[in-house]
């Protein structure tokens, strides 16, 4: 399976000396989220990424963590719908394919169970 | 003489800081994080064999395609786990290879529950649904886990866990509502699984580690406080679709609050857990062994394909 490089770009070594780099912003929200890609901004070193990432997207957005990875570092699937095909419906996968749970339990008086449920439930004193 | 850094990483759990695999951690913190992590990536692992006796016999294509689905999801919350487990474990020296390799040697214990047999379909219903209510309900309780990235982890999996146990409740509800030899067929399996499902929570003494874990924040809650919820949560359920519960003793008791029962042979069971002498163990392991023997030219070959790759 073949990866697309995002950077088909000049050769790292003219790079270094003449132009910035464009680096690719993941923030953090909470210590519990994952990085979410925000967008990219030029910059001449990664330690300039981060200060610049802080301008650019942490002027009212909380953060407790920034990622800034060199565009040339990212790996992306190629630029292909049927990269993503499904060959059918995967409902059976999700929650949404059990709806007739909640009605067959109806019958024998009890409820379904719902995962939020008990994590309220566990969280619980 | 107090060392300042424990003190500072004291007030830190304290004050209800996560913890990243990159910050300093008493070396206590990491042992007791990595022993909880690796067996549970573990036991994700082994769990997925029970269930996947089953793919190949399911009665129907829908509950084939959704035990395969179900199958995988639990070997990806292996591959998620070992990842954190394989953090905490690199400082000691200790890789991925070395993780896997402990299944095989034994130095690395799974739940109870996947040494047993699930000789019918009605087994692999109340795994779906008890034992996966179970592992939900102790996993839940580690949402909140001082170290962020196994708390990260964790919220993927309850967020798949969710179809779990969909699926669960959907197997035993089919066999519920079915013939006469089908409901039997599901009091067998619950008489067979009810003292694993129970000993699955750990024995009710808070011992010198899991009162650690506490202090860490690695954990909340006592083994039996998760065992009274579970209790709560499903014996009704449980009875609703006329299923006996194998345990006379069973009551619950309005004075104290708490469900009275009959408690496992923590003895045996832990016994079977530790040397690997459950009806399934041996078998299993051996197929985790022949997985990984017979994969390893795959290994090799990506390795050196990256190689010629690189020239
Ligand atoms: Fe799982
Ligand atoms: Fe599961």
């Amino acid at each position: 399976m073949a990866m697309t490089q995002m950077e088909k770009e000049p050769a790292q070594e003219l790079n270094a000396n003449t132009s910035y780099d464009v680096y690719e912003i993941f923030v953090q929200a909470s210590d519990l989220d994952p990085h979410v890609h925000v967008g990219s901004l030029l910059a001449p070193s990664p330690e300039w990424a981060l200060q610049l990432a802080r301008e650019n997207f942490l002027r009212r957005a909380q953060a407790v963590s920034v990622w800034a990875v060199r565009r040339g570092d990212v790996h992306g699937t190629p630029d292909d719908p049927d990269w993503f095909a499904r060959e059918f419906d995967r409902k059976y996968r999700d929650v949404s394919g059990y709806a007739d749970n909640a009605r067959r339990w109806k019958r024998f008086k009890a409820q379904a169970m719902h995962i939020d449920d008990v994590i309220a439930d566990v969280r619980k004193e | 003489m107090p060392d300042a850094r424990m003190e500072e990483f004291m007030a830190r759990i304290e004050r209800g800081d996560k913890i990243e695999a990159h910050d300093w951690m008493p070396e206590d913190y990491r042992l007791l994080l990595l022993r909880l992590i690796h067996m549970h990536a573990v036991s994700e692992i082994m769990g997925a064999y029970p269930e996947k006796e089953w793919v190949p016999k399911a009665p129907t294509l829908r509950r084939k395609m959704s035990l395969a689905a179900k199958v995988q999801d639990e070997i990806g919350h292996g591959q998620l786990l070992l990842r954190v487990a394989e953090d905490l474990a690199a400082p000691l020296g200790r890789h991925r290879v070395d993780l896997m390799d402990d299944v095989i040697t034994g130095r690395v214990k799974f739940h109870n529950v996947f040494h047993m047999e699930a000789p019918t379909w009605a087994d692999a219903g109340i795994i779906g649904w008890l034992v996966d209510g179970a592992a939900i309900i102790t996993q839940t309780a580690l949402l909140d886990c001082s170290y962020a990235p196994y708390a990260r982890v964790l919220k993927r999996i309850c967020a798949e866990e969710s179809f779990h146990m969909q699926h669960g409740e959907s197997i035993i509800l089919s066999l519920a509502e079915g013939e006469p030899w089908q409901r039997e067929m599901l009091q067998e399996a619950l008489n067979r699984w009810w003292e694993a499902i129970l000993f699955f929570f750990g024995p009710p003494v808070v011992t010198d580690a899991a009162r650690r874990m506490m202090e860490y924040r690695i954990r909340s809650r006592t083994n039996e406080e998760l065992r009274q919820k579970f209790l709560t949560r499903y014996v009704p359920r449980i009875r609703a679709v006329g299923l006996e519960i194998p345990d006379s003793a069973l009551r619950y008791d309005d004075e104290a609050g708490l469900w009275r029962y009959t408690e496992p042979d923590w003895e045996r069971l832990s016994r079977m857990v530790r040397d690997n002498t459950g009806p399934k163990s041996q078998e299993r392991i051996s197929l985790r062994r022949r997985a990984h023997q017979d994969q390893a030219w795959v290994r090799e070959a990506l390795l050196r394909a990256r190689a010629a790759a690189a020239v």
